[in-house]
């Protein structure tokens, strides 16, 4: 119990101080003046244009979950669900390899309406996450789950068209206002096309592969997905984002996820390079090596060994060897 | 035979995704199908160069480049800038000829055969040949300015590691063009050794031994940029397979989604700021862009590029000065200034002209994305690993006289030399 319990509580306390510092950013702000309307555009539209990223904890879970001591975790000294310890890929990690602890995106109740068959597989996908998630071999993320990523993304807010560029494998959208073509292909980022209403931006997403994932939790759609996204003005630096999630072969209905958008204010900002392929060369291709790198491959499967030593000096050791 | 397929294969691969690639590509020389050919760019959409709601220059479009330009120019025109028109209908007459009429295919059975079953036919642009007699326009003959004596030992060195790879090839014994400089021999013990330098796609060998890629697949940083789906550069000129341009802007910022490199693309955004550059110690494949407005043109300043950044030569201190400028309503004259004194004697210049391609026509410009699919990386290393086992249990020969580094080049296309070679480069 106390084991994962002060796991738990350091990522808290980060989540915390994440949470305070933003506050405090936020109260500066607003101490001294009323909320800045939003930014319009010549023609009287607000204005996204800018660099953005949510502030959440939606890329670990969409739904409501408390922190976990990592984002894989085995069984430990109890059989409780609520007791585990971090698993190998983690445990070297520590209080960094943990899950914070979120309220959720996920509108009104709170659940995502799984087919039966459908719950199954997230339920497995969320056990497998290392084997499975597309965001770990570097893949397009694919939509909204690139709206949430914990990396800025820029809006560049055109005359006919808008583009939204990902830091993430330098991945990008078009929001096409204008009339174009359907795409000759179903695709990862899917086929957007924008219109407005009133001073909400709404953005009709089809045309998906299915082969993304919402979260690292191992929620999942397939090719049959269809999203509404709602972009809303809230002030001049935040953006009301709300997408309602459509996908009749995985859903029962359809369901809203719904959080705000953040303006990064730093005055340097800009969208730096995330170019993750060569990253995951080892994770996708170290078996084939002729000499491996990652000790221990077993056929296709990586079994990591994690190495943490002791640095010298390290006074809780010093203490307890004598 | 079961390897050679799983090596092939691989290749295969890329190629099958440079098909679907190139079948976007619209104008047939060979075909020399009227109907099917596109109005030059400035006639189809004729009108002086638009502004933005907000007053800046427009950009905004999708373009590419209808004709083509080599980068450099043939010797033979000197120091001539551009063709007469008769001229360039007599190169388009002699490139659909050569096109039409290459059946050329090395020995039957031959290791060269195998590796270029493929038909070159798609990696060559079948565009007609603009104006411009090279796209370098300065220096005035049309050339890359000489290497640096520096960039020469790197160059050199690297060339040295990939010869030794290949001396004990059918390359080197058959004394094809991808072994100029070396000679055969018996498996060279740097086969073991680890790279003199970062590999990207370095100095070519020539067909025969080509594609700047080592003769080894002893892990995915042997390979080259492109099999690793990371070929994309900047400055890109289109190349073989050509690209699209997918400009939007704001009043802050020009974003370009380049599509290029079989679905190697990549997004590029020019922040128009006075901001000083990003620190020396942050260094980028793409470099870092600082944008601003000087009338009508966009001019780009790219530094902070990574030393793992590759183009013709320059790596990390490679410095551009990039000119935007959207002549009318159907044209962009992009003008790039490209200097890096650790590799080039001095500064060169190319120019090029980008038309206007139809909004409406939804390019598939973002996907299909080479690294989802990179079936060829796991092929090349998969079959030189089955490889390797089968000559260790006895079942096969020495894999260090294999060739897989683009060794039989493609069958049909341009000659190498010759009468058949690319009236263009030749």
């Amino acid at each position: 119990m106390r084991r994962w319990s002060t796991g738990a509580m350091i990522a808290v306390a980060v989540a915390v101080a994440a949470v305070s510092a933003l506050i405090s950013v936020s109260v500066t702000r607003n101490a001294g003046q009323e909320t800045v309307p939003a930014a319009r555009t010549t023609d009287g539209r607000p204005d996204f244009s800018g660099i953005w990223q949510a502030n959440n904890e939606a890329h670990w879970d969409l739904q409501a979950h408390d922190a976990r001591p990592g984002a894989v975790t085995q069984q430990g000294v109890y059989s409780y669900a609520y007791a585990r310890v971090p698993a190998a890929p983690v445990l070297a990690l520590g209080a960094a390899g943990g899950v914070p602890a979120s309220l959720g995106v996920v509108a009104g109740d709170g659940q995502i309406p799984y087919t039966p068959e459908a719950a199954a597989i997230k339920q497995e996908n969320g056990e497998h996450w290392i084997d499975r998630d597309p965001e770990l071999k570097c893949y397009l993320p694919g939509i909204p789950r690139a709206m949430y990523m914990p990396y800025p993304f820029q809006i560049v807010q055109g005359t006919n068209k808008i583009n939204l560029a990902y830091a993430f494998t330098s991945t990008a959208r078009t929001i096409h206002l204008d009339k174009v073509e359907e795409p000759p292909d179903d695709t990862y980022m899917g086929h957007s096309v924008g219109r407005w209403e009133g001073d909400t931006l709404v953005v009709d997403v089809t045309r998906f592969n299915g082969k993304n994932w919402f979260d690292r939790a191992g929620n999942f759609h397939s090719e049959a997905l269809h999203l509404v996204e709602r972009f809303t003005p809230i002030t001049r630096d935040a953006i009301r984002y709300e997408v309602t999630i459509e996908d009749p072969k995985v859903f029962t209905r359809p369901w809203t996820i719904s959080m705000p958008l953040y303006r990064r204010l730093e005055p340097n900002m800009e969208l730096l390079e995330y170019r993750c392929i060569e990253f995951v060369e080892e994770f996708l291709y170290g078996n084939l090596r002729t000499e491996q790198l990652v000790k221990r491959w077993e056929g296709e499967t990586i079994i990591v060994d994690i190495t943490r030593k002791v640095p010298p000096g390290d006074k809780l050791y010093e203490w307890y060897r004598r | 035979m079961r390897t050679r397929l799983f090596t092939l294969l691989g290749v295969m691969v890329v190629i099958a995704a440079v098909t679907v690639f190139v079948r976007f590509a619209r104008t047939d020389v060979a075909g020399q199908d009227s109907s099917a050919a596109p109005q030059a760019g400035a006639a189809a959409t004729p009108g002086p160069a638009p502004a933005t709601p907000w007053g800046d220059p427009d950009l905004q479009g999708l373009w590419s480049y209808d004709f083509e330009v080599p980068l450099q120019r043939a010797a033979r025109y000197g120091n001539r800038e551009f063709f007469t028109p008769e001229e360039q209908a007599e190169l388009d007459k002699e490139r659909a000829r050569i096109l039409d009429e290459s059946d050329r295919r090395y020995p039957r059975g031959s290791e060269q055969d195998v590796g270029g079953a493929y038909n070159a036919a798609i990696f060559t642009t079948h565009k007609q040949t603009g104006r411009r007699t090279s796209l370098i326009v300065d220096p005035a003959d049309g050339q890359i300015p000489p290497f640096t004596p520096e960039a020469l030992k790197k160059r050199a060195e690297i060339r040295a590691f990939q010869l030794a790879l290949l001396q004990a090839t059918d390359v080197c014994r058959n004394k094809l063009p991808g072994c100029t400089g070396g000679t055969y021999g018996p498996p060279s013990p740097r086969r073991a050794d680890a790279p003199p330098h970062y590999l990207t796609v370095v100095a070519a060998g020539g067909p025969g031994g080509g594609g700047g890629v080592i003769n080894r697949s002893h892990n995915p940083e042997d390979r080259n940029l492109g099999e690793r789906c990371m070929a994309a550069v900047l400055p890109d000129f289109g190349g073989n397979t050509g690209f699209f341009l997918q400009i939007i802007q704001s009043p802050g910022a020009v974003s370009i989604f380049y599509d290029t490199g079989q679905g190697q693309g990549w997004q590029r955004i020019i922040p128009v700021t006075d901001n000083p550059h990003l620190p020396p110690q942050v260094r980028q494949w793409w470099g870092n862009s600082r944008g601003r407005w000087e009338g009508n043109t966009l001019v780009v300043d790219v530094t902070n590029f990574s030393p793992k950044t590759y183009f013709q030569g320059s790596y990390e201190n490679l410095h551009l000065v990039e000119r935007w400028t959207r002549l009318d309503a159907g044209t962009i004259e992009y003008a790039v200034t490209i200097e890096d004194p650790t590799t080039w004697t001095r500064p060169w210049t190319v120019k090029q002209e980008y038309n206007k391609q139809n909004d409406y026509a939804n390019r598939h410009y973002k996907e299909p994305r080479c690294h989802e699919g990179n079936y060829g990386m796991v092929g090349l290393l998969a079959g030189a690993r089955t490889e390797e086992r089968a000559f260790a249990a006895g079942r096969g020969p020495n894999p260090a006289t294999l060739c897989t580094a683009g060794c039989g080049g493609f069958a049909a296309g341009f000659g190498d030399a010759g009468e058949d070679s690319n009236p263009l480069t030749r």
